[in-house]
């Protein structure tokens, strides 16, 4: 088939995903959320055989189709090139999984779900991927702004569907207003170009933007990133993520972590590389450095706040933030990198490989790990995970998938998070090199932060498997665990098996990065730079000249691993095949119980202590006595943490607006005159001010 | 391009640190006990113990999961998978790439992510107090190490260890510099850390108070307890390996059976030395406080950013 016809059918698909969702809502819940799952999953894979027909086809080639008329005022378009595709591939990829997955999680999750609730969650699902899909492939501003609103207004609908409690409603409402906060900013970007073209489409703004003066230029370029970046949830802008994301379904969780955030990043190198890019040049210096600097301050304080999460979906939430972190540091380095000099582009390309590869990477690991946190609430219904524990035993298929996934995300070998890790610390090692001075010094601290980065989430990591699926089980709930229905486990096992694919043999994967590579940074690809010396094997060359760089084969090393387990399979069986009893842990001579457990508040203390200046930890700790003030019978403790933009920009933000409409209110008498007056000072003001100005 | 070092050789390195290990945890046992005034123990101690944990039967923790059983097989696995990634008896990038320096720490990392689950596995204190402990220095060590890998392969050009020590080869001891000298204090700072010694964890311990990495080996028995302390001993000496290549990368360029036996005899000498300072640092320092780790650390960390300042500006 023809991938022209594609967009028409994924629209198709998703369309009638979302309307027969909702003219089943009369009739059963249960078929509308079928059908619904089923029309996702179909568009999911129109989107997968679209982007893969144009990242594997002829290199170059951009679709580009024209939608009916929609507004008489504008022709609206798509434009599907290599960037576009490879960000559909990656939706797609998640969305499969999700919408294998979705059905049996909402059904054991809550299986008396009213009709109307289940065929507006198949609509807000339908509506939900369609958009991401056509973001990624709007060919003019005005398709890409009402894609990106539905995908918002989609998104809220998912958040607030499961709505027990008033907290998902605040969490849908403060990601409401944050959002729009961000959409206000792209319009004013959008309308900034729109209006000196004349027109919608990215063709006629890009022609436009070759010709903007250098201040607008990045004053547009940072409206941009504003709004991007409160997508994607870069720290001091990620407030709402921590709240919304854990609120919604956990597939739906998936897809907003895996997806909906890399949609953000999609837009931000589509205005850095492409829109905004200048004709000839360098990019100005000030766009690569604040993206460097703002990924790495979300990179490191990502993960420290992840750190001391208990919950679990929060705590993978948070996680987010860490990693669009990391896949910024890649892409504000391409930025400072790009036509630097001749010898830099191959660098850039280095490193937005990385930031690309780590966008696929990071939606396999977080989507299953999203999933696999959701398997547990919906065998157990806690999300806190002190309250569980020892869940390995009961769920064995969900534990071993999340370890793999846990894996993957700490950046450990062989699987991928480590893959794009290490380009990235390729191309951070040689952008210090080749920026001499101050600024190869940042890059290298940026490396720095970058590997602590790793370790912390490794730990974390540690804490949240362990603490979640080892041990013996602290409550009731996780006792009576039971493993999770095989149509989740397929959905969790598919990612789990791109991870182990991209982490294994990773240079496969470079011939799709080199449709998004070559189309915005020109040159050659990735697989050109990166896998120079065959697909097995990955080299990076650091100095201009060529020699020395580095390189590195997954494939030897997994295999090398597999076979050395192998042997010490054998080695641990002894020369003497030894029997094997159990028999209870050690634990100083009491009977061992649930309590005597490392809890996840222990297991994060020695970094809560070592990190205090960040976090201001507060504990209470209350002693209830009996009559004699010796006898405690019961101790009450609670500690917690503060996230640092909250308290020092938000509240402190909402406590000056709210003394400032205190301090209005005490001046509205309510007497006319008063008011008069005021309107005549400001009339007063205004003119003086006019006055002034154009003297 | 063709390297200098066939995958026979690499295997053959990898081997070598795997059958030493525990000589040199031996040789640190007996220059200890000698500056304590004891006879100590044989030098060879250390592996009659692995031989001792290997006939013997296992014993599991009743609450531990199905991943507990294959945990030390997989750490041992990693560890020894980081061996062949450094060069120990001839410098020169192999002639099949396997990986670099960023690779060798990751899967130094991977062993110990894998140790803490298993500590954690079992649901006593003591494992998840290690695990804790463990999983809170190294976080504060990968980055520092970091560096001081960087320090030097800025100058090389290259994170891959046998390339980078090939690189050095040709300029060793006499031209040192400033960042040399920095890199090298930070990485001396960190072996004890790296290692599990004094005055960051003590090795000799199963106290409370006083211990991270042999907490989690606590519910570990038998011939799973092997694989884990074969594991530790392996990682000891892929770490010093890992510091002779970076600094004192010197090696025969010949490829006769007489320059093979050369190399083992100078990398030997190189590890000899570490180990001695390794054992002489034990003997006089006293644990530091857990909570002071990354003070010491963070000295560390400016020596290396430092080395690395040097290099770039």
């Amino acid at each position: 088939m023809d991938v022209q016809a594609g967009p028409g059918l994924m629209a198709a698909c998703y369309g009638g995903g979302a309307l027969s969702s909702l003219l089943l809502a009369r009739g059963s819940g249960r078929l509308a959320v079928g059908v619904g799952h089923v029309a996702a999953c179909a568009g999911a894979l129109v989107g997968l055989g679209l982007s893969l027909g144009v990242l594997l086809g002829e290199p170059g080639r951009t679709i580009i189709q024209p939608i009916p008329v929609l507004f008489p005022f504008a022709r609206l378009s798509l434009s599907i090139d290599g960037l576009s595709a490879y960000f559909l591939l990656v939706i797609s990829l998640v969305a499969i999984a999700a919408a294998v997955y979705g059905p049996a999680y909402l059904r054991a999750l809550s299986p008396e779900a009213r009709p109307a609730r289940q065929a507006a969650q198949g609509f807000a699902l339908n509506l939900f991927l369609g958009c991401m899909a056509f973001v990624c492939c709007a060919g003019d501003a005005l398709t890409f702004l009402l894609c990106w609103e539905g995908m918002t207004l989609a998104s809220y609908v998912l958040v607030v569907s499961d709505d027990r409690d008033g907290e998902n409603a605040r969490a849908g409402l403060l990601y409401m207003v944050m959002a729009h906060g961000g959409t206000a900013l792209l319009l004013v970007a959008f309308l900034g170009l729109t209006e000196r073209a004349g027109a919608f489409d990215f063709g006629a703004l890009r022609a436009t933007a070759s010709g903007l003066d250098p201040p607008t230029r990045t004053m547009v370029f940072f409206l941009a990133f504003g709004g991007f970046a409160t997508k994607a949830g870069v720290i001091p802008l990620h407030v709402w993520l921590p709240r919304a994301h854990p609120a919604a379904p956990s597939h739906i969780s998936a897809l907003m972590s895996g997806v909906m955030l890399k949609v953000a990043i999609y837009g931000i190198l589509r205005f850095a590389f492409d829109l905004l890019a200048p004709g000839a040049g360098p990019l100005p210096s000030s766009w690569g450095w604040t993206v460097l600097f703002v990924g790495t301050t979300s990179a490191v304080l990502g993960v420290l706040y992840a750190l001391q999460q208990h919950d679990l979906k929060r705590l993978l939430a948070f996680h987010s933030v860490e990693n669009i972190g990391i896949i910024l540091i890649g892409a504000g380095l391409a930025m400072i990198l790009w036509r630097q000099e001749a010898t830099s582009s191959a660098l850039a390309t280095v490193a937005l490989t990385a930031a690309l590869l780590h966008t696929a990477n990071h939606a396999a690991f977080k989507g299953l790990l999203f999933l696999g946190a959701g398997s547990v609430l919906c065998r157990t219904h806690v999300r806190n995970m002190e309250e569980l524990g020892g869940l390995a035993r009961r769920m064995p298929s969900t534990a071993a998938l999340f370890l793999l996934g846990a894996v993957a995300i700490s950046a450990l070998p062989p699987l991928n998070g480590f893959v794009s890790e290490w380009l990235t610390f390729q191309a951070l090692l040689g952008g210090a090199t080749r920026v001499q001075g101050p600024g190869g010094l940042i890059i290298v601290f940026a490396a720095a932060m970058l590997a602590l980065t790793g370790g912390l989430a490794a730990a974390c990591f540690a804490k949240a498997f362990g603490v979640t699926f080892l041990g013996r089980p602290r409550t009731p709930h996780a006792e009576h665990a039971t493993e999770a229905p095989p149509s989740m486990i397929a959905a969790m096992a598919w990612l789990a098996a791109l991870c182990v694919a991209l982490g294994v043999a990773p240079g496969y994967a470079m011939r799709l990065l080199d449709a998004p590579t070559s189309a915005l940074l020109g040159g050659a690809g990735s697989s050109a730079v990166v896998a120079a010396r065959g697909p097995l094997v990955l080299s990076v060359a650091l100095t201009p000249s060529g020699i020395g760089g580095t390189a590195m084969s997954m494939t030897m090393i997994a295999a090398l691993l597999v076979a050395l387990t192998a042997i010490a399979w054998v080695l641990r069986r002894g020369w003497r095949r030894g029997s094997r009893r159990t028999a209870p842990t050690w634990t100083c001579g009491m009977s061992p119980s649930a309590r005597f457990d490392y809890t996840a508040t222990a297991f994060a203390k020695p970094l809560r202590l070592v990190f205090a200046a960040l976090y201001h930890p507060r504990r209470d700790v209350t002693h209830e006595t009996s009559e004699s003030p010796y006898i405690v019978r019961r101790i009450h403790y609670a500690g917690e943490i503060v996230d640092l933009a909250e308290t020092h920009i938000y509240r402190r933000a909402a406590r000056d607006i709210s003394i400032l409409s205190q301090t209005i209110r005490a001046r509205s008498t309510g007497s006319i005159y008063g008011y008069i007056g005021f309107v005549l000072g400001a009339l007063v003001v205004a003119l003086l001010l006019v006055g002034v100005i154009y003297r | 391009m063709i390297g200098d070092r066939s995958f026979g050789l690499v295997c053959l390195e990898m081997a070598l640190l795997l059958l030493a290990g525990p000589l040199v945890t031996g040789t640190i046992q007996k220059i200890k006990a000698r500056l304590q005034c004891r006879t100590g123990a044989d030098l060879l101690q250390p592996y009659r113990d692995l031989a001792k944990l290997f006939r013997k039967d296992s014993v599991q923790a009743d609450t531990a999961s199905g991943f507990f059983r294959s945990i030390p097989v997989l750490v041992l696995a990693a560890t020894v998978t980081a061996g062949a990634l450094v060069p120990v008896i001839r410098v020169g990038p192999p002639a099949l790439p396997l990986g670099d320096a960023i690779l060798l720490l990751g899967l130094l990392a991977l062993a110990r992510f894998l140790t803490a689950i298993g500590a954690l596995d079992a649901g006593g204190a003591f494992g998840g107090m290690g695990a804790s402990r463990e999983m809170t220095i190294a976080p504060l060590v990968e980055p520092v190490l970091m560096m001081v890998v960087f320090s030097t392969a800025v100058a090389a050009g290259t994170t891959e260890l046998g390339a980078l020590a090939a690189h050095r080869g040709t300029e060793w001891l006499l031209a040192w510099r400033a960042a040399d000298f920095l890199g090298f204090a930070a990485m001396l700072m960190l072996l004890p850390a790296e290692t599990g010694r004094i005055p960051v964890d003590n090795p000799d311990t199963h106290l409370e108070l006083t211990m991270l990495h042999e907490g989690m080996l606590l519910e570990h028995s038998g011939p799973g307890l092997g694989c884990m302390l074969l594991a530790s001993h392996t990682r000891q000496m892929v770490t010093l390996a890992l510091v002779s290549a970076l600094f004192f990368p010197a090696g025969p360029a010949g490829t006769g059976a007489a320059s093979l036996l050369l190399g083992v005899g100078t990398s030997a000498a190189k590890i000899l030395v570490l180990a001695i300072f390794l054992a002489l640092v034990e003997s006089s320092y006293a644990k530091l406080r857990l909570f002071r780790v990354p003070q010491y650390l963070g000295i560390g960390f400016v020596c290396a950013l430092v080395a690395l300042a040097l290099r770039i500006l």
